[in-house]
């Protein structure tokens, strides 16, 4: 437990002095909102609220651990924390540690502008609800992200991870509410994995009761995403290091 | 059992072999090194053994383990030849790091400061020069006090203070009962620091041996002296304005000389180095 606390502080200060990761993964999500949602409805735009902090998490998902994955694959630290004496889950564990703080901040910025710029309130007990849906939610994509880490080659990953990252957030309907989508993305929009999260967060935020039917959508995409990562991860070693 | 083994390993890259049924192993509390050109397969040799490759046929043991086991790991600290890190983190941040993979590590205090690297501890891995990291990559290798240090290339573009840094601490090491593996291209190095040599040469184990043995073996002593350009002597190799001999016998060596009234300026007979000693196994017997 020691060493894996070890390696999630060392990347998140990593990470945390890299301008060009911190600012982007911060404000992007937030100032996307501010751009897009909340002039277009200021009384209802707690649903809103809560999918684009999702928007946010999903974003550290996509970059902290896939580009984050497939940038160490090729360098040379990566080959020296290999020969310390630590297993690769516990490492995984650790970088999964160092998502979490980016995670948050990006969420909460996204929080305090449309608590600032909109009519949106959630109770108290609510925002603690909505920390948990952002917490689970996120699993599937950073399973993902750790699918598209291990597959994409380090110099695409980025580009690919953006079309990941931009593609799925429109069309799962964490920008505006999925019944305001055009036809066509709307047709497409209940088979993707953002969508399931979208309809958690929003049904959080608006005090909607629990309906299990999008928590098993969830689960089933964390679980297929989770072997995708494992076989991705696999096919990884069998190349890298045979 | 032995601290490190390669036992008949053959590795290939799609067409390259870099490894052909290789052989050695390092015993607990010697200093080896391993000597070879570019391309002799040093670097592979070392990855096997720390678990970064897998042999195509043989086996690599660290510890007598599987070394892509972390438990066979526990015991090793590690400098790869090419000393990049996180630009962003500090020395100190770094050195924090590797010291908890390990149970009783070295005081940092003092770590650093045998590193030459006290004044550098604050400082992000980004801000140092090439030969700053490669003293902070040897220095991640002895944080640990792990029982086993393998070093690829160590002394790489450092300064000669530096060298002599990286030198004592092999040493300290060797004398602490620790064992180092180490890959270097100067000979004179191995000479100084290993108690054996194993020399790939395109990746087979051209020589595996303790480096007096070596010496002895090739028996010879190096007659040389300043020779004007265009002589030519039999069985001298020219360097530079000198030419130098290699022979089991100095005095019959110089009485030859002599009599074919080559001038000897500048002569220099003294016994073989571990430099002159490989390159004679070159030679033809």
């Amino acid at each position: 437990m020691k060493v894996v606390l070890a390696h999630a502080r060392a990347q998140t200060l990593e990470l945390a002095r890299y301008p060009a990761y911190v600012v982007p993964t911060l404000l992007f999500p937030a100032a996307f909102f501010l751009v897009f949602a909340a002039p277009a409805d200021r009384a209802g735009a707690a649903a809103e609220l809560a999918t684009f902090a999702g928007f946010a998490a999903l974003g550290v998902a996509f970059f902290q651990f896939g580009v984050g994955i497939a940038a160490d694959r090729a360098s040379p630290w990566e080959a020296y924390l290999r020969t310390l004496p630590v297993a690769p889950r516990a490492r995984l564990g650790a970088r999964t540690l160092a998502a979490v703080p980016f995670a948050l901040a990006a969420s909460a910025a996204v929080v305090a502008a449309g608590l600032a710029t909109t009519e949106a309130a959630l109770p108290a007990a609510g925002w603690l609800e909505l920390a948990l849906v952002l917490t689970l939610g996120t699993v599937p994509f950073a399973m993902l992200g750790i699918a598209l880490g291990f597959l994409a080659p380090p110099r695409a990953a980025l580009p690919i991870a953006n079309l990941f990252y931009l593609g799925l957030s429109y069309a799962g309907g964490l920008w505006q509410r999925p019944s305001r989508l055009p036809a066509a993305v709307a047709a497409v929009s209940p088979y993707v994995p953002t969508r399931a999260f979208g309809d958690v967060l929003a049904a959080v935020a608006t005090g909607q009761p629990f309906t299990p039917a999008p928590w098993a959508r969830l689960a089933a995409f964390a679980g297929g995403f989770a072997l995708l990562a494992l076989w991705a991860y696999r096919r990884d070693e069998g190349r890298s290091y045979r | 059992m032995s601290v490190a083994a390669l036992d008949a390993v053959t590795k290939r890259f799609g067409q390259t072999v870099a490894l052909t049924s290789a052989t050695f192993a390092v015993e607990r509390g010697e200093v080896a090194a391993l000597l070879g050109a570019n391309g002799a397969g040093k670097t592979t040799a070392l990855a096997l053994l720390l678990g970064l490759r897998q042999p195509d046929s043989g086996t690599a043991r660290l510890f007598g383990l599987d070394p892509r086991v972390p438990a066979a790991r526990r015991n090793v600290g590690v400098a790869l030849q090419e000393p990049t890190f996180p630009t962003t983190l500090r020395v100190r941040e770094l050195l924090a790091l590797v010291r908890v993979h390990y149970p009783t590590p070295a005081p940092d205090a003092a770590l650093l400061e045998r590193f030459g690297l006290a004044s550098l501890a604050p400082r992000q891995l980004g801000g140092l020069s090439g030969g700053e990291r490669r003293r902070v990559a040897v220095a991640l290798a002895f944080a640990g006090r792990p029982a086993l240090v393998v070093l690829d290339e160590p002394t790489a573009g450092l300064d000669p203070d530096a060298r002599r840094d990286v030198w004592a601490a092999v040493r300290a090491h060797a004398g602490d009962g620790g064992t180092i593996l180490l890959t270097t291209h100067h000979l004179d190095e191995a000479d100084a620091l290993a108690h054996r040599v194993v020399l790939l040469d395109r990746g087979v184990v051209a020589a595996d041996d303790s480096v007096a043995a070596i010496k002895a073996a090739a028996g010879l002593t190096r007659v040389r002296f300043r020779a004007p350009p265009g002589l030519a002597v039999e069985g001298a190799e020219r360097d530079g304005d000198c030419l130098a001999i290699l022979t089991r016998d100095a005095g019959a060596a110089l009485e030859q000389l002599v009599r074919r009234g080559v001038p000897l300026a500048e002569l220099e007979v003294r016994p073989l180095t571990l430099e002159d000693a490989i390159a004679a196994r070159r030679l033809p017997p």
